[in-house]
């Protein structure tokens, strides 16, 4: 471990002792505008507000970053706002997984993520499967043995079709044969009110949501969603480590740019966000929130973008959901 | 007491020179947020986020906490003097407000509206100190089959709502019920009434469509009678500016009403103010000796939403302080920045810095009366406005209507969306539909449909859900006895005919 996260950080300082040759060209003169999808307080909008306070303190950037929200259609409204932003070299946006999602099941949407200009990757979000504490379930495999006696009588609560949560219990019940309901509920605190309350099983929750209600001791953790343990649950198996081999289902965020972006503006954003992720502030962000480190460079973002649409694809049309492309 | 002990804490953080002048900047940029409909307190406080970075987490979140407060005392003001709502919470009070206005009433109005803020204000923060673990618990035994019954509890107000005739208000709420509809299903994220339109995916706003059937559809149905320069009634003098004894006198129960109910619903993480001002107003007319003069200026019309919408706010701090779970868009905004100051709300927060929420509640005592001192003058100020001729009124009315939906989306589609509901508003004016009762439809329509579908989904479809759980089924039961307690009355009035 030690050593790959070595060989990392020398090729980013290879990188970043390389790369301003080629960024000489471009450098921000005016205030960024920086959209994010989601209203103030929504997990965009944090995401966005949290980079922006961070590159202020440890003075990275020429210009300040002004957080837009560009609420609506789960996304579609902030990437059809970028695309008329066509060319625009002082606008950028936070995405996340519903940004490849939702194109996927509107027909409404005029936009795809192959229309904007990839930049960086940041994080991935892991997350947990959760159960009340006086709960039966001590691993996920009692969960999943319980699901399978009394099938669709367990409940799982969580957002809406599609989303990441649905795509956990969608893989988990196909690799098992087992069945238990999913039930939507628009807002996270309602989520967690509904396993509280004991209205619901389980729940795949965030850590960062979670870590009072376990240290409270009013939720038991079963298993994670993430490729590697968390830090602050090392005796918390992953899904795979559980026994189930499923692929692993990040929560992806990081930054988009218009469509039709010259090169030397991606190039200037890839080696900012690069001295960027080193930083004490980001770090300290990172491990606040219990996110991993997902950068990654505009080529291979794109690539990644284009996997992580067609396996989502096969899952909603598995999951019996119509897609519009 | 222990209660006593952490309190004077409280007051030690609250009363010292910073935090006082902290309190006093986020009630007054509170109450100016609150006055312009479209701006609300979640955009503010994201906006200043950034300068609380730096500092204090207690004097931030007492900033923040007043601007949350504060607002809703200023909500009501253009509710009043210009059928304009400002926010959601706001619009029963048009009913009663601005029919007092049209009476030359609207400085009492203005009053009476502050004067409930306060007492529910101060009485919301007493619930959240003395009942605030408890109550979160109790919170959590309610789910989606409770929160069914309880919109519907919502629903059948439309009864009380109702003018001359109950077909038109029931047609109006299922119209109501139809918009809310429209846009995204939740559970299948398919769109519905879209025409494939993506400014349609969300569904239509609410500020839009309260805004254009109260505001605009009052405006488009005055511009036919040609009055001229003539100008709404404004009594002289500051006596007639202010509420009278009597008025007080008569807002006694809906006082206490507003604040009983709006509190217990705001505690609920899946309710609202709206909901919650609703139903007070409800209550109110069904307890009233003269429910007949409700929607023609009464005070306690004014009184009960009122108290409702700020008693609100003490109950909404329950969820998110002793369990870290919001309950509105405020809330979490709130919720997200005690995170970003490196705190950990959630069921220990309170008991790991009992100085923040000692500190907040102190200064929610001391904000309330802030607001009071600073809203009674006010009142006669604003109640010039009225004096405007109605050439310059309601243009008025027509720009800040726009402003106000322009500002919540920035969208010039919900703009032209804002001008087909003046259409509808007018057209209902002319047709004599009551208008609450389609917004009433349109609240609830979507959390009412949304429990529902919750509910079954549990249950595997089987109905028995919402009548098995005792607190649901008491609910249900409560609306059945609104419903058809029109057809007793109805009947019995025939009896006395045929007897006599």
């Amino acid at each position: 471990m030690k050593t790959g996260s070595a060989i990392f950080a020398t090729a980013l300082i290879a990188a970043a002792i390389a790369l301003p040759a080629h960024a000489q060209g471009f450098k921000p003169s005016k205030p960024i505008e920086f959209v994010t999808h989601t209203g103030p307080g929504g997990g965009g909008d944090v995401f966005a507000r949290g980079i922006a306070a961070a590159m202020e303190k440890e003075k990275l950037m020429p210009v300040r970053m002004q957080v837009v929200n560009k609420t609506g259609g789960g996304g579609l409204t902030a990437m059809a706002y970028l695309a008329e932003k066509q060319g625009e070299t002082h606008t950028i946006a936070v995405f996340t997984g519903i940004w490849f999602t939702n194109p996927i099941m509107r027909k409404e949407a005029k936009f795809t993520m192959r229309d904007m200009t990839p930049l960086v990757r940041l994080v991935l979000e892991p997350a947990m499967v959760a159960v009340k504490n006086d709960a039966p379930y001590k691993s996920l495999k009692d969960f999943i043995d319980a699901a399978k006696q009394k099938p669709g009588e367990m409940k799982q609560s969580g957002g809406s079709l599609g989303s990441r949560d649905w795509v956990v219990r969608q893989l988990l019940m196909t690799n098992t044969g087992a069945n238990w309901a999913f039930i939507s509920f628009p807002g996270g605190g309602e989520r967690i009110a509904a396993l509280l309350g004991g209205h619901v099983n389980m729940m795949v929750i965030e850590p960062q949501e979670a870590g009072e209600h376990i240290r409270a001791g009013n939720l038991r953790v079963i298993a994670t969603v993430a490729d590697k343990r968390l830090p602050a649950f090392p005796d918390v198996p992953t899904i795979q480590e559980a026994g189930f081999k499923i692929p692993n289902v990040p929560q992806v965020r990081g930054i988009v740019a218009p469509p039709g972006v010259p090169a030397e503006v991606v190039a200037y954003w890839e080696e900012l966000f690069a001295r960027f992720i080193k930083t004490a502030s980001w770090q300290k962000y990172l491990d606040d929130n219990m996110f991993q480190d997902g950068y990654m460079r505009s080529a291979e973002l794109a690539k990644f973008g284009d996997e992580f649409s067609d396996s989502t694809r096969k899952i909603l049309v598995e999951g019996g959901v119509k897609v519009a492309r | 007491m222990e209660v006593t002990g952490y309190l004077m804490q409280g007051f030690a953080v609250a009363l010292t020179p910073s935090n006082l002048m902290w309190c006093f900047i986020g009630c007054f940029l509170g109450t100016v947020i609150g006055i312009l409909p479209g701006l609300g307190p979640a955009a503010t406080i994201a906006m200043l986020l950034p300068l609380t970075f730096r500092m204090d987490p207690t004097s931030a979140l007492i900033m923040l906490g007043g601007i949350y407060y504060g607002s809703k005392y200023g909500g009501s003001t253009t509710s009043i003097l210009l059928n304009v709502p400002g926010e959601s919470a706001s619009v029963v009070t048009c009913i009663d407000g601005y029919a007092m206005a049209k009476k030359g009433r609207g400085g009492p109005a203005l009053g009476i509206a502050a004067i409930a803020s306060f007492i529910a204000g101060t009485l919301g923060v007493i619930g959240l100190m003395l009942v605030a673990p408890p109550l979160a618990r109790f919170a959590l035994s309610f789910s989606s089959p409770e929160y069914f019954a309880l919109m519907s509890l919502g629903l059948a107000m439309v009864v009380l709502l109702a003018g001359e005739s109950m077909t038109k208000a029931l047609l109006a709420m299922l119209v109501g019920l139809w918009i809310a509809g429209m846009g995204t299903d939740l559970f299948t994220s398919t769109s519905r009434f879209t025409f494939g339109n993506m400014e349609m995916l969300d569904g239509i706003d609410f500020v839009v469509v309260a805004i254009g059937v109260f505001a605009l559809g009052e405006v488009l149905g005055n511009m036919e009678i040609r009055e001229g320069a003539k100008m709404l009634p404004v009594p002289k003098g500051w006596r007639n500016l202010l509420p009278t004894w009597q008025d007080l006198k008569d807002c006694r129960f809906a006082f206490l009403n507003g604040s009983v109910v709006g509190f217990i619903i705001g505690v609920l993480p899946g309710a609202g103010s709206t909901i919650a001002s609703f139903i007070s107003y409800g209550i109110e007319k069904a307890v009233s000796k003269h429910p007949e003069k409700f929607g023609t200026g009464v005070p306690e019309g004014v009184a009960a939403p009122e108290g409702a919408n700020n008693a609100e706010t003490g109950g909404a701090l329950v969820p998110m302080l002793t369990l870290g779970i919001p309950g509105s868009g405020t809330t979490a905004i709130l919720l997200a920045a005690l995170i970003l100051w490196g705190l950990k709300p959630g069921p220990l927060m309170i008991q790991d810095n009992p100085t923040l929420f000692w500190g907040l509640v102190a200064s929610m005592y001391i904000g309330n009366v802030m607001l009071l001192v600073l809203n009674l003058p006010l009142v006669p100020l604003f109640a010039q406005i009225l004096r405007l001729p109605v050439y310059v009124l309601y243009p008025v009315i027509f720009g800040i209507s726009m402003v106000g939906v322009y500002g919540v989306s920035s969208s010039l589609f919900d703009v032209w969306m804002l001008g087909a509901f003046g259409l509808i508003g007018y057209a209902m004016r002319k047709l004599d539909y009551p208008a609450a009762p389609l917004i009433l439809g349109f609240v609830l329509g979507d959390s009412m449909e949304r429990a529902l579908r919750q509910s079954l989904m549990m249950s595997q479809g089987d109905l028995s859900i919402l009548v098995s759980r005792p607190i649901s089924a008491i609910m249900l039961f409560l609306t059945v006895l609104i419903l058809i307690a029109p057809l007793f009355r109805r009947a019995n009035a025939w009896r006395v005919k045929a007897i006599s």
